[in-house]
């Protein structure tokens, strides 16, 4: 138990140092929300690849991996997929033009104000409701390891994500961010072979998980057409995720992208992969948990020594700072940025924005936890909040980013309906469509229609809007 | 022992690295020219 607050300890205080250390560094506001747009491979990838690693990896796949055996493991190969096609595809025309968020892109590219506003509430929306599940995982963190209520642990761990976020922006996050995924990568890489020598090896272990369940190496435990449709929405979120879209504006060039997306490709699958054999052995060692979340703080506790154990709960903790410290750039630019700063106060100095920006993001951090305090969204599943996001950032932005950057017709009255329709139409589809399509597939073919449609209607855009995304055309 | 639905994971995620790695070196190069 020492051993681990000793580590936690430590890794607080690190947090802190680097948060005191980019309030020095942040001079502008493309420091405070984009790290200056100066960032190299090796910083971007880890931002990436610790910004997409969530509390959800670490704790929510264990349950599905014990309910649907490991053929579900092979929805990790859409992040390959998704973050090449962020590379190749996006990537080259959509930093044509950097701004500081992605409803930025959205007026630049689309000429309108309230679309950008637009963009940010969906934004805005979403990611509250994000960052509420990714607190109750860590108030379940902070119960498991210093024996505290919950509730003070979810209060605490808000505090700290704040505090350092608030101060530090994008920097902050960036470099909390290395630290947090090399942290995640020590706790998986030495809890591995421990664990599975706990269990007595290799060939044990398989032998005791067909036991349990003799689908679980098959791929008939999982529908592949049900695979098939949650990997396409794993792929489309990521590409579609603010978070990520914004931290190809963060990187110098198209070298440091590409380089970068390789490193956190590795980074993500490999720590994925890690986490799967990991749950095969919870699954033998604690079969009748109350939940699967806890599987993972479980073997921190019972199967590795105090020091290591202490890591691996770091590890945790740090899959879900370093997603929702990003999160609260994201939705705190929203508030900040794109809605206040554009809509009310569009006339603000460069000095009263960055305290504004700052505001924003204390309270976007500030809503959930009150939020769950008086008791709203609580008692769902982790992995099913993450889904749902993934499926509505899908289906609100990716046909707007897409068509924005191949599609010179593309119009601002377009790209507002295909916002609200495939908001809408995942939306609904989540509470009454069949539960065998992931509703990231309705939400995208109503954004891709009225994406078509309403811009084939409406005027064609200006020139000037569209010409900086088209250069050579 | 489990079969190709678990060593396949690894293997066909191997392949894809190999893939993109290539691929970013074709890209790096037609940047040069």
């Amino acid at each position: 138990m020492r051993g681990q607050v000793v580590v936690f300890l430590l890794y607080f205080g690190v947090v802190f140092g680097i948060g005191w250390l980019s309030l020095k560094r942040t001079k502008s506001e493309e420091d405070y929300w984009i790290a200056g747009g100066n960032l190299g491979w090796l910083l971007g990838g880890t931002t990436i690849a610790a910004t997409h690693t969530s509390a959800g990896s670490f704790m929510g796949t264990i349950g599905v991996m014990y309910s649907a055996g490991w053929s579900f493991g092979w929805l990790i190969l859409s992040i390959p997929l998704a973050y090449w096609f962020m590379a190749a595809v996006l990537a080259p025309r959509f930093i044509r033009v950097k701004e500081l968020t992605l409803p930025g892109f959205v007026e630049s590219r689309y000429y309108s104000k309230r679309t950008r506003a637009l963009a940010a509430a969906i934004i805005l929306l979403a990611t509250v409701v994000y960052i509420q599940a990714q607190i109750v995982a860590g108030g379940l963190i902070a119960s498991t390891v210093f024996g505290i209520p919950t509730t003070i642990g979810m209060v605490g761990f808000t505090l700290i994500l704040l505090v350092y976020t608030a101060i530090g922006g994008m920097l902050a996050v960036v470099y909390t961010d290395f630290l947090q995924i090399v942290i995640m990568v020590i706790g998986v890489l030495f809890a591995l072979p421990l664990a599975v020598r706990h269990v007595g090896g290799w060939g044990d272990l398989f032998q005791y998980v067909q036991a349990v369940n003799p689908a679980t190496f098959t791929f008939e435990a999982f529908p592949p057409v049900l695979l098939f449709t949650m990997g396409l929405a794993f792929l489309l979120g990521s590409v579609s995720s603010p978070a990520q879209l914004i931290r190809l504006y963060a990187m110098k060039d198209m070298r440091a992208v590409r380089r970068g997306i390789l490193l956190a490709i590795l980074l993500i699958t490999g720590v994925n992969l890690m986490i799967f054999l990991l749950s095969l052995v919870s699954v033998v060692l604690f079969p009748a948990l109350p939940t699967g979340d806890l599987a993972m703080p479980m073997i921190a506790r019972t199967v590795l020594p105090a020091f290591l154990g202490g890591i691996m709960l770091a590890a945790i903790t740090s899959a879900m700072m370093s997603t929702v410290d990003s999160l609260l750039i994201v939705a705190g630019s929203a508030l900040s940025q794109d809605i206040y700063q554009t809509l009310i106060d569009p006339e603000m100095s460069e000095g009263k924005r960055v305290v504004v920006d700052r505001i924003g993001v204390m309270l976007v951090g500030t809503v959930p936890v009150l939020l769950i305090l008086s008791g709203v969204g609580e008692g769902e599943l982790i992995q099913f909040i993450v889904l749902l996001f993934t499926a509505l950032m899908a289906s609100s932005f990716f046909v707007p980013v897409v068509a924005g950057v191949y599609w010179k017709r593309a119009t601002r009255e377009g790209a507002a309906a295909a916002m609200i329709g495939g908001v809408g139409a995942a939306l609904l589809w989540e509470l009454f469509g069949s539960e065998t399509v992931d509703p990231v597939l309705p939400g995208l073919v109503a954004s891709a229609v009225l994406m078509l449609v309403v811009s084939l209607a409406s005027p064609p855009p200006p020139p000037e809007a569209v010409e900086p995304y088209f250069p050579d055309r | 022992m489990p079969g190709f639905a678990f060593w396949g994971l690894f293997v066909v995620f191997g392949l894809i690295v190999v893939l993109y790695a290539l691929w970013m070196w074709w890209a790096e190069r037609r940047d040069e020219e």
